[in-house]
């Protein structure tokens, strides 16, 4: 880990993704048919249970039964492993998926210096 | 109202009386205790002859070679001695001092600032590492400190992965956004 640090730091900062801005590239390039993400919970749901905001994320209707459930079962607490498993794979899934977008972005990018190279003036995103 | 107003009357009387008395056996103003130190054992004007000199010394234990009073420009002490501005902590705590918890003999002179001196107080013993290796050492600790911190804040460290992504245009309602007005849209997609 700091492989992409020293690339945007000490080598070429236009091939590496900018974090705070992502994503800078239309999102159906190169992947037709993307399915926007499912919000199972609703916003008032959340509200109700008092969650915090930094975990109100795609997953909250995981985390929603696993409150529910710890505060049903309390003290006992092996009963709600399943719903947590439930809840942590989800939330894997999701940073995998960040994962994703990161590298996206960077081949993206990559791709648009080529493109560069290639034309020789500022003709880099379009198809 | 008979007995008040005598008893109007004999209270004075009886205090004046009674600070007659007390005036008889008085000594006049300005007298001390016999206990008290007398007169030539108190500090005196600033010494000019070697004779007054000699006398001050005398005066406070001291020899005549070591004593040395406060300069004479006007914010002097008259003859009390200068003796050197070391706190009692300095002092051997082995030898057997008249008085152990002050390191102090019997009738030897004491600093002006004695008070101060004592051992709950001031200390003015010598640092274990010379100073200037410790301001040194000090002062590259803080510099590489703030350097390093510095440096994280200009180029912050992240993981190789996208910002998180929440859902309700990101939580727009949620983080105070004002209900009347249209959010900005913002759609997330699986990948």
């Amino acid at each position: 880990m700091g492989a992409h640090l020293g690339r945007r730091y000490l080598w070429d900062a236009e091939a590496e993704p900018d974090p705070l801005n992502m994503p800078s590239f239309p999102a159906e390039l190169g992947l037709p048919g993307r399915q926007p993400r499912a919000m199972v919970a609703s916003a008032a749901q959340l509200a109700q249970a008092r969650v915090p905001l930094e975990q109100r994320d795609f997953c909250g209707h995981h985390l929603l039964r696993l409150l529910r459930c710890q505060r049903d079962t309390f003290p006992v607490p092996w009963q709600c492993h399943p719903l947590r498993h439930r809840w942590d794979s989800c939330q894997h899934h999701d940073y995998v998926m960040r994962m994703k977008e990161f590298e996206r972005e960077r081949r993206l990018r990559l791709r648009q210096q080529r493109l560069r190279q290639r034309h020789g003036d500022g003709d880099g995103d379009s198809e | 109202m008979a007995a008040g107003a005598l008893r109007g009357v004999l209270w004075p009387r009886a205090a004046a009386g009674l600070r007659a008395a007390r005036a008889a056996l008085a000594a006049p103003a300005g007298a001390r205790a016999a206990s008290e130190m007398s007169q030539d054992m108190m500090p005196g004007p600033y010494p000019r002859t070697p004779e007054e000199r000699a006398a001050a010394a005398k005066k406070y234990n001291m020899r005549v070679e070591d004593y040395q009073p406060y300069p004479d420009d006007g914010l002097g002490y008259g003859d009390y001695p200068m003796l050197p501005n070391k706190s009692q902590y300095e002092r051997d705590p082995w030898y057997q001092w008249d008085q152990p918890d002050m390191r102090h003999n019997w009738g030897e002179p004491m600093h002006w600032d004695f008070d101060m001196y004592i051992r709950n107080r001031v200390d003015t013993s010598p640092t274990v590492v010379p100073w200037h290796t410790m301001s040194k050492h000090f002062l590259l600790f803080l510099s590489i400190m703030l350097i390093m911190f510095g440096l994280g804040e200009i180029y912050p460290s992240y993981r190789p992965v996208g910002p998180k992504q929440y859902p309700f245009n990101d939580l727009y309602l949620e983080k105070g956004g004002d209900p009347n007005k249209k959010p900005p849209t913002v759609i997330h997609y699986e990948i």
